[in-house]
């Protein structure tokens, strides 16, 4: 059996769907239902992060958590859109 | 009154309507895919929003500024060679939206698509195309390149639609790219053999307009989904 290789933006739509079934997710559990490796976890993250795509919360017992922004929300909204756009115009 | 001689008598107001008309296509194409790449972060997409941001400051360079150079600062050369930039980096940047993925890879992400080192090379290619066009006061550079770039484009645009029969859009891509090939070719035609013949530079005209409209038709069509 085959498996394909995730697009770079099915990487990052899967992230992003990930925070929002859980609302609010530890670090830990997104890196485990990500499927990446830590390193790349990571650099999406860090990116995901920089873009306003999502935040880092930090309670006070020092609790990290990650949640949706409203760019991310939006982001979910369209993806439809933007993967039928990629594949019409063969980008 | 022929269309032809309608043409000649009101050149100057058509150029500028035919010019403002394009670049304001081709605003309407960066608007759109702009906010679709701010959300995707997606490559491709940014380079085809180039493309068109590239597309639109060439026509609005070369008709509108070059109207009131012509007029008042004689300065044709200048403009005539940012257009001529303009157009070249354009074609190179709807190219590269169809074959980045071959070429870049998967997490690469450059803080700016415009000067970043892969696009550095299209730029001095652009420059010294327009250049020797500039220099050696032919057209022939940039008319080759854009020729070999659609040409490029059509059979990637062809394999694409092949690909994705499902959706609607690919095949107009294709026909687009071979309008654009066609222009292309009779602007080449009517600059070497035809000493630059009315009849022949209005075709191209209403293929540039037909070209255009053709990618605003599936930017629309697609994101209205």
């Amino acid at each position: 059996m085959t498996t394909k290789k995730r697009e770079r933006l099915d990487v990052i739509k899967d992230i992003i769907q990930t925070i929002k079934d859980n609302r609010q997710i530890k670090p830990t559990r997104l890196l485990y239902a990500s499927n990446l490796s830590p390193q790349m976890f990571k650099e999406y993250i860090n990116e995901l992060i920089s873009k306003k795509f999502i935040k880092l919360d930090i309670d006070g017992k020092d609790k990290k958590t990650f949640s949706l922004t409203k760019k991310g929300q939006d982001f979910l909204m369209e993806y439809k859109v933007i993967e039928s756009f990629i594949e019409n115009f063969g980008l | 009154m022929s269309l032809s001689s309608l043409v000649i008598e009101y050149k100057w107001m058509l150029e500028v309507f035919y010019a403002l008309a394009i670049t304001a296509i081709c605003m309407l194409v960066v608007l759109k895919t702009d906010k679709f790449y701010k959300l995707s972060l997606h490559q491709g997409i940014r380079y085809f929003r180039n493309a068109f941001f590239f597309f639109g400051i060439a026509f609005v360079g070369r008709y509108v500024f070059g109207i009131f150079s012509d007029l008042a600062l004689h300065s044709a050369f200048i403009v005539g060679f940012f257009f001529e930039y303009f157009l070249i980096m354009a074609g190179f940047f709807l190219l590269y939206s169809l074959i980045w993925k071959k070429i870049e890879s998967p997490n690469e992400t450059y803080l700016t698509s415009l000067f970043n080192a892969k696009i550095m090379i299209f730029h001095g290619m652009a420059l010294v195309l327009a250049l020797l066009d500039k220099t050696l006061q032919t057209y022939y550079f940039m008319f080759f390149s854009q020729m070999i770039i659609f040409a490029y484009a059509s059979v990637l645009s062809y394999k694409n639609y092949r690909k994705n029969a499902k959706h609607d859009f690919p095949k107009f891509y294709f026909v687009a790219t071979m309008i654009g090939f066609v222009a292309w070719t009779i602007n080449f035609l009517a600059a070497s053999y035809f000493e630059w013949h009315h009849g022949l530079l209005i075709d191209v005209g209403l293929m540039n307009i037909m070209f255009f409209l053709l990618f605003l038709y599936g930017v629309v069509k697609v994101t209205k989904k």
